[in-house]
């Protein structure tokens, strides 16, 4: 990964190249080592499969760009392990990268700036529902309004993820807050405190894929894909019964699990998606950490956090970490499953399980990490 | 009035046509399945022939969430309310609640019933659906 956060100056493409420049050697491999490449854009683009020039990449047996929003980084280990898997290509690098910020320029600035003054799009931007603040603070309000769960209960989900950051060294934010500092912490969308709210991070980051033989031989210890799955229900700005209440990880959590032959039981680390504190209940109610609608009291129950029974989004998550979309989640993942996550590593890192998430609650992407080879 | 400005292109013309004469349209297919106004294919059947309908106007609260914005960096913050509500002829729907209520209100409450009406922020522009309390 590259230096993350209010880095400026580089261009999106520019922290791209620099990113599968630091995985490869990451790696102990050599760019010419590289024979495919997936690569992926946030909300400014400039990431393109251009890269391959960057790069000088010669005779590439894959290329590709993808976009699934924040279920892609899953996504391009998915598609890069099928890859390696068939042998149509033996070391993939799979990157994103973003830059948003700008100095003088606020992140709700470049966020909000996509709205379209014409057409439905423009319609639904008059409606005042403009970017995704508003959809998740929807869905959320609904899942409160089912279920019961309260603001103080995603709060748990903050609180917990800043004591983690704190033990990150590459987290922006790593100053500990409390309940009472995310209550009084300002209003976004209601039911949203700022605090319920990911940040926003220019960098980028890549992972390279490669088969287990000749992972073994490489630099880092390996970390091996035992299964994945993908869901996408569909019902975007549709009447959808399920909005807010279940997402596509109910589908693809067990659906990656069962690939892996594992079950929640084994699963000794958690790095969900949380663009929004919400969505990290969501997800573990859909993977079937708790009962469906018991979220609020699970995530309340003091397992959360340093020390707590689950650990989850160890390094801080897009919370207090960094914001690479579904890079923040995997590249966490990775570090724990290869044991390098210093004050934070968990002791047990056998098997870890991570989540992307995109849209609003519209994409999602599971994979299951593990120290050992698994039946592929 | 706090909807903002959007023009017209050619796949919502008749919807704002529509709008500027206090009707809400949604889109029917030969069987009679109702999609919500910007499909292009029955979100029941596939049929991808269909028609422009009226609809009654009457409306369920789905769910609710409260926006807060400084038009200006001086300005006291502005509270939004935008709802999901579901149209009585199934679509769903988001727009703005233009009513004056505490958001803690227990008026806001799933099923709340509700009636579409119509806004614009100047003679410029379109009309833009909002929800009122029935």
């Amino acid at each position: 990964m590259t230096p993350l956060g209010k880095v400026y100056g580089p261009t999106s493409g520019q922290f791209a190249a620099d990113a599968v420049r630091r995985a490869v050697a990451d790696a102990g491999l050599k760019l010419a080592d590289v024979d495919g490449l997936l690569t992926s854009s946030g909300v400014t683009g400039g990431v393109s499969i251009d890269l391959q020039r960057d790069l000088g990449l010669i005779n590439l047996r894959l290329l590709s760009h993808m976009q699934a929003y924040g279920s892609t980084a899953g996504g391009m280990v998915q598609f890069a392990s099928m890859a390696v898997l068939s042998g149509m290509a033996d070391v993939v690098a799979c990157v994103f990268a973003d830059s948003p910020l700008q100095p003088e320029r606020s992140a709700g600035a470049v966020y909000g700036s996509r709205r379209a003054p014409a057409g439905w799009w423009g319609l639904l931007g008059a409606s005042g529902v403009i970017g995704a603040n508003p959809m998740y603070a929807l869905a959320a309000r609904r899942h409160m309004a089912r279920f019961g769960t309260t603001s103080e209960q995603l709060g748990h989900i903050a609180v917990a993820q800043r004591d983690w950051a704190a033990l990150n060294p590459a987290a922006q934010l790593r100053d500990p807050i409390t309940l009472a500092d995310h209550q009084a912490s300002r209003w976004i969308v209601e039911p949203f405190h700022l605090l319920d709210c990911c940040l926003v991070s220019n960098g980028g980051i890549a992972v390279i894929v490669t088969t287990a033989e000749r992972a073994a031989a490489l630099a880092q210890p390996p970390v091996h894909v035992l299964g994945w799955a993908q869901s996408h229900p569909g019902r975007y700005l549709r009447r959808n019964p399920d909005f807010g209440l279940v997402s596509g990880a109910a589908i693809a959590g067990p659906a990656a699990l069962d690939m892996a032959r594992r079950d929640l039981a084994d699963v000794d680390v958690v790095e969900l998606y949380d663009c929004y504190t919400f969505t990290v209940l969501l997800t573990l109610e859909d993977y079937g950490f708790c009962p469906k609608g018991e979220g609020g009291a699970f995530v309340a129950s003091g397992v959360l956090g340093p020390g707590g029974k689950l650990p989850l989004n160890t390094g801080g998550g897009q919370l207090s970490s960094y914001y690479m979309w579904g890079m923040t989640p995997l590249s966490e993942a990775i570090i724990q499953t290869r044991g390098q996550g210093g004050a934070r590593q968990s002791s047990t890192h056998d098997v870890v399980l991570v989540s992307g998430n995109g849209g609003v609650l519209d994409h999602h992407s599971t994979l299951v990490l593990a120290t050992e080879a698994g039946a592929l | 009035v706090t909807v903002g400005p959007v023009v017209r292109d050619e796949a919502t013309a008749e919807f704002f046509d529509a709008a500027a004469t206090g009707r809400f349209l949604l889109r029917r297919c030969p069987v009679g399945h109702v999609s919500e106004p910007a499909a292009t294919q029955c979100t029941t059947c596939e049929a991808s022939h269909l028609e422009w309908i009226e609809a009654g106007g009457g409306a369920s609260l789905v769910s609710w969430a409260v926006s807060w914005s400084r038009p200006a960096a001086d300005d006291e913050p502005r509270r939004t309310v935008l709802v999901i509500g579901e149209l009585d002829e199934g679509p769903w729907w988001w727009a703005q609640l233009a009513e004056d209520l505490d958001p803690e209100s227990a008026e806001l409450a799933p099923g709340r019933r509700l009636r579409i009406d119509f806004q614009r922020p100047d003679n410029e522009h379109e009309w833009v659906p909002v929800f009122l309390l029935a």
